[in-house]
């Protein structure tokens, strides 16, 4: 009961600090600070850039570009980014909701432990977690011993240098971004609406299908295209648990800017990424607007 | 860092220039230097900066890691800020090749013996690195690329570079081509011997901790790896036999205040006294360009370093020129090879 009353108190909360945020706003003087530094150390550099891969010595020129698409071996790496990325996001979606989902279900104090759980990995390095995987999933590793000592396998089996290894190494990094999103929304989802559903005569099946899963879709699709994105960027992870088999655009970004070094290229290469990321955020804010109407 | 130095690029160009000038006329006080860090870099503290400070009265910062990118960012953006840059020989050329760096006045170095090889228009060679095979101690040794590249007669899995640079000659040598003539690389048939072997690899490696690491763990039998992450590994062995020695170069990047570039220069001279590179040699396995260095350590102790006469005549040097031509090919190979893996 108490939880439920919580769940109401945050959900009236919210409603009013949307109001809010949403109504005209007089110290929008207070952005400029925050959004000059991102013009001035994100968006111009981000410029050049583009401006790199379109300008070279003798003016404007499209040739990066048709060496990118007569190259099948950059081709190749960026469908394979893209590939990786996405089943990165699938299995985020499908470990997270559930997770997400039981959390909202537990009592205050055990769901202050969950969360922190999930948002421990945020306080860790990176490469301090891409290592500890090796400490826990290669061959001399504590779930291969635990499995041969327990008479489960005789071989240790290679979950690690593989696309296995890069989607969990992937899967824990960007968990809390699918995770802690998605928890607020459903602490947010008034108690009422499903409640109703039951009394109607819904069974739980039901109205969790009917009623409490559409209600979340929109973070769902917002926190995956993040995701997403977020994967399409990843280098450290992919370049050590993949064992140097999971080809990423990053790690093709760092030979074509540190050794090679073709600039041109690189810039090339990041701005059809920023391309295909654009692309794909549109798509789904026109899903979006459909949705509503 | 990467990113950040790329982000910071032309936008202050003209602020980091007005801010520049300011210092022409002073004597400065510190001058940096760009370096590939760990325990390379505290050998160049303890070794060369201690005896640099202690007669200058000039400190030394140290920043690392030291990617070609940021020279180029750096020299590009109009504000030089490091005084000395560390660069590997396949970036030396690229540098050279970019006109990114500074001549070298030797005739102020004032340079005790060292290595002709490490003496450059453009940089002062001043570590000695090799790339040699290594094994685990209870796996069947090999004696030649021949046989770490035959998986029948040398059955387990590999750990190789994810460098075409350090592995696509020995892949040749294993093939049948002699370590003297092995540049210019044959790049069809190195290509062509590594996928006789792709199927027992089981790392591509990419950072220099990783062979050790993989051949401890069991991970794999065989690897090749820097032999400075080896020497010390009890269960571990290796061999300068049919080894690539290259060298790391110590830079000045274009456009540096001369005050701070005439500093640099007497911080090169400590670079090539035998006695300071004994001192580095106590932090990490790798040779300085001191002819004298096998003397003054003495033959035994210095079996396991680089340079040491018998050490040095078993390997061949890296053509650093060959790759700065051919690098951009060779990579698109090798990126399409990685996607058939």
């Amino acid at each position: 009961m108490t939880a439920h009353a919580d769940t109401l108190a945050q959900t009236r909360q919210f409603a009013g600090g949307r109001r809010n945020i949403a109504g005209p706003s007089a110290d929008t003087l207070r952005v400029w600070p925050l959004l000059i530094l991102l013009i001035a150390l994100f968006d111009l550099p981000l410029l050049f850039t583009l401006g790199l891969s379109l300008y070279g010595k003798n003016g404007f020129t499209l040739a990066h570009y048709a060496e990118l698409l007569n190259t099948p071996a950059y081709l190749g790496v960026m469908a394979s980014t893209l590939r990786v990325s996405l089943i990165a996001t699938l299995v985020n979606a499908l470990v997270g909701y559930p997770l997400a989902y039981w959390i909202t279900g537990l009592d205050p104090r055990r769901r202050g432990i969950a969360l922190a759980c999930v948002l421990l990995p945020f306080w860790v390095s990176i490469l301090v977690r891409t290592y500890a995987w090796i400490v826990v999933l290669g061959n001399g590793g504590l779930v291969n011993r635990l499995l041969q000592w327990g008479g489960v396998v005789d071989e240790p089996i290679s979950f690690l240098y593989s696309e296995v290894g890069v989607t969990i190494g992937m899967t824990n990094v960007l968990l809390p971004f699918l995770v802690l999103p998605l928890y607020a929304t459903m602490m947010r989802i008034d108690g009422r609406l499903t409640q109703a559903a039951s009394s109607l005569g819904a069974s739980s099946w039901t109205v969790f299908w009917r009623v409490f899963f559409p209600l979340t879709v929109p973070t769902l699709a917002a926190s995956s295209l993040l995701v997403f994105m977020l994967s399409l960027g990843f280098y450290v992870t992919p370049a050590i648990l993949g064992g140097g088999k999971v080809a990423m655009a990053g790690n093709l970004l760092d030979s074509l800017i540190n050794q090679i070094p073709r600039w041109e290229m690189a810039a090339a290469l990041a701005a059809v990424l920023l391309v295909i990321t654009l692309a794909i955020y549109f798509a789904y804010a026109r899903l979006g607007r459909w949705s509503r109407a | 860092m990467k990113r950040r130095d790329f982000a910071i690029g032309a936008p202050f160009v003209i602020a980091a220039a007005t801010l520049g000038s300011g210092s022409v006329l002073a004597q400065p006080k510190v001058i940096r230097m760009v370096e590939s860090g760990g325990k390379s870099g505290e050998s160049i503290e303890v070794a060369y900066i201690k005896p640099f400070t202690a007669k200058t009265g000039v400190r030394v910062s140290r920043e690392a890691p030291n990617p070609l990118g940021k020279l180029r960012a750096m020299v590009g953006s109009g504000n030089v800020s490091a005084a000395l840059f560390e660069l590997g020989s396949p970036s030396l050329a690229q540098a050279k090749a970019l006109g990114l760096l500074d001549k070298l006045d030797w005739a102020a170095i004032d340079p005790l013996p060292i290595f002709p090889e490490a003496r450059d228009d453009y940089g002062m060679g001043f570590q000695y690195f090799s790339t040699v095979m290594a094994w685990r101690a209870d796996a069947k040794a090999p004696a030649t690329w021949a046989d770490f590249f035959d998986v029948d007669r040398f059955p387990g899995k590999r750990a190789l570079p994810d460098y075409p640079h350090y592995l696509l000659q020995f892949a040749l040598i294993g093939d049948g081509v002699s370590a003297d003539k092995v540049f210019p690389l044959d790049v069809d048939r190195a290509f062509r011997k590594l996928e006789t072997v792709k199927k027992s690899v089981s790392v591509w490696w990419k950072a220099g901790t990783q062979p050790p690491q993989l051949l401890k763990d069991n991970e794999v039998r065989y690897a090749i790896s820097w032999s400075t992450r080896i020497v010390d590994e009890p269960t571990l062995r290796f061999t300068y036999d049919q080894g690539m020695y290259d060298i790391s170069w110590l830079t000045v990047p274009k456009g540096v205040e001369p005050a701070e570039k005439a500093l640099a220069m007497k911080l090169l001279h400590e670079v090539t006294v035998p006695e300071n590179q004994v001192r580095a040699t106590e932090i990490i396995k790798l040779s300085g360009n001191s002819v004298d260095l096998e003397r003054l350590v003495g033959a035994e102790k210095f079996a396991t370093f680089p340079t040491a006469t018998k050490n040095k005549a078993s390997q061949f040097r890296q053509d650093a020129e060959w790759w700065r031509i051919n690098g951009e090919a060779v990579n698109k190979r090798w990126e399409t090879f990685k996607l058939a893996l």
